[in-house]
């Protein structure tokens, strides 16, 4: 075990953990932030994205040692009332099915909006090809995407 | 479920009212029409009013509505809600939605499939929202001194026109809690009258979700929960001799290890303590009687089954074909898990579960106790698809927290969720089938080989959409250890999917058109409308780019129909899906937004497995793992998809499953038309193509 302080959602965390800890399990079984979902474990499915300084990081393979001082945000963190121009246009567009890949979609979103404020449909293709939503709620991430560029813009 | 004869028991108990009315065919014991299960929840009016088990009205305002069946995306706690809103003219910024625990005494089958919610529960929702609504109307004319048909109520509110007065159903709640519950059946709304059934709705959850504060099975808040797995036979029917726990033991966070019915279970401070503390384990495995079986072994057995077809008649075209679909998992985002708290007089459980009398069963069993001291909580569930009717992984929960003697929250990893499902089983298609001269079908003969063990229904009516002679269905099983079960859309999505395939081959061999085709010989007239629909949106016929092909199928069941048209093409060795079109017709449709999304679901599903899915097995054990071997359709990976929903008034009709089975066929007749070759196997690619 090792002592870590994080930044977490714009709060610092004392975690004692071993230094192998994927942030995932962190976040849910420490922090009680079980908004950042399980998957898969590998990196394969994008229910564990979480923003790392800004940019989408798979949180199951970012173990606890690597995190320093670099700021992690959580979908609990995005906004704590849902107004995100993601989040707005989720909640229009009913993207949602299960709505359990959903968080991990929404942070890829307020990550490729940082980096690209007016995502071409290659540069979504690009970040989704990454992630699974088992529901098949595809054409509507797409749509929501969209209206969250123009929102943002 | 017992249901208790027709008879007044005295004095009248909640629980023998409820049985009462079940017993005389409410089919949903809601209690409507009994001054029982009334909650006063303070003096006059403050109290809030509760008529039956399925709505509350809070001297807020607020409209709760508890839902029995469970939301796996399908948006059962929307359309469920919207039923008894509609029905008790409630403000629908005003209505929360509460998730029913498993009781089925209570709450009649909770079993949430067959895409049966809608369909079975429709008629006592409504009914629900309908009494409510006449306690607070009579409380308002009671309150006015005037005849309550002189009182109307339109979102949340009672009014009285020639007075001007008006009260709200919050304000009216404890008034209304007061009147006796009235014993005539509710006169429900016509179908002209209705405000949100039909209305395009988002679902109740949607904030939740986006906001990452939505609970799933995994996400439940028990205090002093700690963490566990369990390490499974690696092989099918395989079992433990021993193990050694030294090193798990020595692994950071462990907390302890332990025995159970499935394996072998660590429990840790955190799942991945857990996690870690199993790959320490030393476990030496019995592989069992299964290790020679693998898909190639499962397949020739199924072969073998088939007996040979009836003559067609004399001088007919006859076609042969077969076709192949493989095991399915369910493969679910939220892998399956289970919360449980066994303390010496209580099991408590959290479950995002299909079946909640499946979970509490398993959790008496597990636990021991009287199922008086079990309760079982329903979560959200993150997908569900017919993956979650089954109820190990509470079985799994229950026992490790019953051995540690903490609450416990057990997880499955997606490759424990993967190798230890219950399949769509694979199975073996076998058809003949014959046109005249004239290009008319005269012969079908479809037989279907399951590998899901010995059995099935043996020969019946052809369950055909077309009017074919000598048209028959042969059902038919080998045996096979895989453990099987529901897949969205259950043997549709093997029979119906190679209906759909064949009816293509048959309108080849007759040269004609397949759309033409089946419009010939569809017999029902609604499926007919579905289809053609679908065509014209598509431009059948219209010119497409060299090297493309339309395909065409249509499905009806579950009171519902659908039908797609698809564009596709060849580039290398993949398939390029161009453009979608889908029709769904659902009779009345409670929530047209939901029903889209379904169908749009049930497509995306029907592309998957019809393009990348597909479960082996080998020398005993599942060959998959995790997603990119057992893969889903991916975003960049979409048609242009649009989808219709038409209303052609009828009775509410089921849709979870609906979108599926013409999505598979429709995309192989594309492929067909692009390629000039048919499909034989599923999941199709283009070096098998026949």
């Amino acid at each position: 075990m090792a002592q870590y302080n994080i930044s977490v959602n714009g709060e610092q965390h004392q975690v004692d953990a071993p230094p192998d800890t994927p942030m995932l399990w962190v976040l849910r079984d420490r922090l009680g932030l079980t908004g950042t979902k399980y998957g898969c474990g590998i990196a394969a499915c994008g229910a564990c994205a979480i923003l790392l300084d800004g940019a989408e990081e798979r949180s199951c393979q970012l173990p606890i040692s690597e995190v320093g001082s670099k700021k992690i945000v959580t979908i609990e963190g995005l906004t704590r009332d849902g107004s995100h121009p993601a989040q707005r246009a989720w909640m229009e567009n009913d993207v949602p099915q299960c709505g359990y890949c959903q968080p991990g979609q929404v942070i890829a979103t307020a990550a490729l909006l940082n980096k690209s404020p007016k995502p071409t449909d290659a540069e979504i293709d690009q970040v989704f090809e990454t992630h699974i939503c088992r529901c098949g709620t595809y054409h509507r991430i797409r749509e929501a995407v969209k209206q969250a560029a123009k929102e943002t813009s | 479920m017992s249901l208790a004869p027709s008879r007044t028991a005295s004095p009248v108990t909640r629980r023998t009212v409820l049985k009462v009315i079940g017993g005389v065919g409410a089919g949903l014991m809601l209690g409507c029409f009994a001054d029982a299960g009334r909650i006063t929840a303070g003096e006059g009016s403050k109290a809030a009013l509760a008529p039956n088990a399925i709505v509350r009205i809070d001297p807020n305002g607020d409209v709760i509505v508890t839902v029995m069946r469970s939301d796996m995306g399908q948006g059962v706690r929307t359309s469920f809600a919207m039923l008894v809103a509609e029905e008790l003219d409630a403000d629908w910024n005003k209505v929360k939605v509460l998730q029913a625990p498993a009781d089925e005494e209570k709450y009649g089958s909770q079993q949430t499939g067959g895409s049966s919610s809608i369909t079975s529960h429709n008629r006592d929702l409504r009914r629900a929202g309908a009494v409510a609504r006449a306690l607070l109307v009579g409380a308002a004319a009671k309150t006015w001194g005037v005849d309550p048909s002189s009182c109307t109520t339109d979102a949340g509110v009672v009014k009285h026109a020639s007075s001007g007065k008006s009260l709200s159903y919050g304000e009216l709640a404890g008034t209304a809690a007061t009147l006796p519950i009235p014993t005539e059946e509710p006169k429900l709304k016509d179908k002209s009258e209705f405000k949100l059934i039909g209305k395009p709705t988002n679902r109740v959850d949607n904030h939740d979700v986006v906001t990452g504060k939505a609970i799933y099975g995994m996400d439940v808040p028990v205090e002093g929960v700690v963490h566990a797995v369990v390490a499974r036979p690696p092989t099918i029917g395989g079992s433990l001799k021993s193990f050694d726990d030294k090193a798990a033991r020595q692994v950071p966070g462990v907390i302890d290890v332990v025995k159970i019915g499935s394996g072998v279970a660590v429990v840790g401070l955190d799942t991945w303590a857990a996690l870690k503390g199993r790959d320490a384990l030393v476990i030496d495995w019995d592989r069992g009687p299964n290790i020679g079986v693998s898909s190639a072994t499962l397949h020739e057995a199924m072969v073998k089954e088939v007996r040979s077809h009836d003559a067609a008649p004399a001088g007919a075209k006859v076609v042969a074909a077969t076709l192949e679909f493989p095991f399915l998992a369910h493969a679910s985002m939220e892998p399956m898990n289970a919360v449980a708290d066994v303390r010496p007089d209580s099991c408590t459980v959290w479950v995002p579960t299909q079946n909640p009398s499946g979970a509490k069963e398993a959790a008496v069993d597990a636990s021991g106790l009287p199922e008086d001291k079990v309760t079982v909580n329903v979560t959200l569930l993150g997908g569900g698809f017919g993956g979650r009717h089954k109820a190990d992984f509470v079985s799994d929960a229950v026992e490790i927290s019953k051995a540690v003697k903490k609450p416990v929250k057990l997880q499955w990893s997606r490759e424990d969720d993967m190798r230890n499902d219950d399949y769509r089983p694979a199975s073996h298609h076998s058809f003949q089938g014959a046109v005249d001269s004239s290009g008319n079908p005269v012969a079908w003969s479809h037989q279907v080989v399951f590998a899901r063990g010995r059995g099935g229904r043996g020969y019946r009516d052809a369950g055909i959409m077309y009017a074919i002679p000598n048209a028959k269905l042969a059902e038919m099983g080998t045996d096979s250890p895989v453990r099987t079960g529901p897949w969205r859309s259950v043997d549709h999505t093997q029979v119906d999917v190679a209906n759909e395939c064949f009816i293509d081959e048959l309108a080849s061999a007759a040269g004609q058109d397949p759309l033409e085709f089946r419009q010939k010989h569809l017999r029902d007239e609604r499926v007919k409308k579905v289809l053609n629909a679908a065509a014209q949106k598509a431009g059948w016929g219209t010119p497409l780019p060299a090297g493309h092909g339309r395909g065409v199928a249509c499905f009806s069941a579950y009171g519902s129909c659908s039908a797609y048209v698809m564009e596709a093409s060849v580039e290398g060795d993949k398939f390029k899906l161009h453009r979608v079109v889908g029709v769904i017709d659902v009779g009345t449709a409670v929530n047209p937004r939901g029903v889209q999304a379904q169908m749009e679901g049930g497509c995306v599903d029907g592309l998957s497995t019809a393009l990348k899915a597909e479960i082996t097995v080998d020398k005993g054990a599942i060959v998959q793992s995790n997603w990119g071997e057992y893969d889903w359709l991916r975003l960049n990976e979409m048609p242009e998809l649009e989808i219709y929903v038409m209303d052609s008034g009828g009775p509410f009709g089921g849709m979870g499953e609906v979108g599926y089975p013409p999505s598979p066929a429709a995309l192989a007749n594309a492929v067909f038309a692009a390629t000039g070759k048919r499909v034989r196997m599923f999941p199709i690619k283009v070096s098998e193509l026949a």
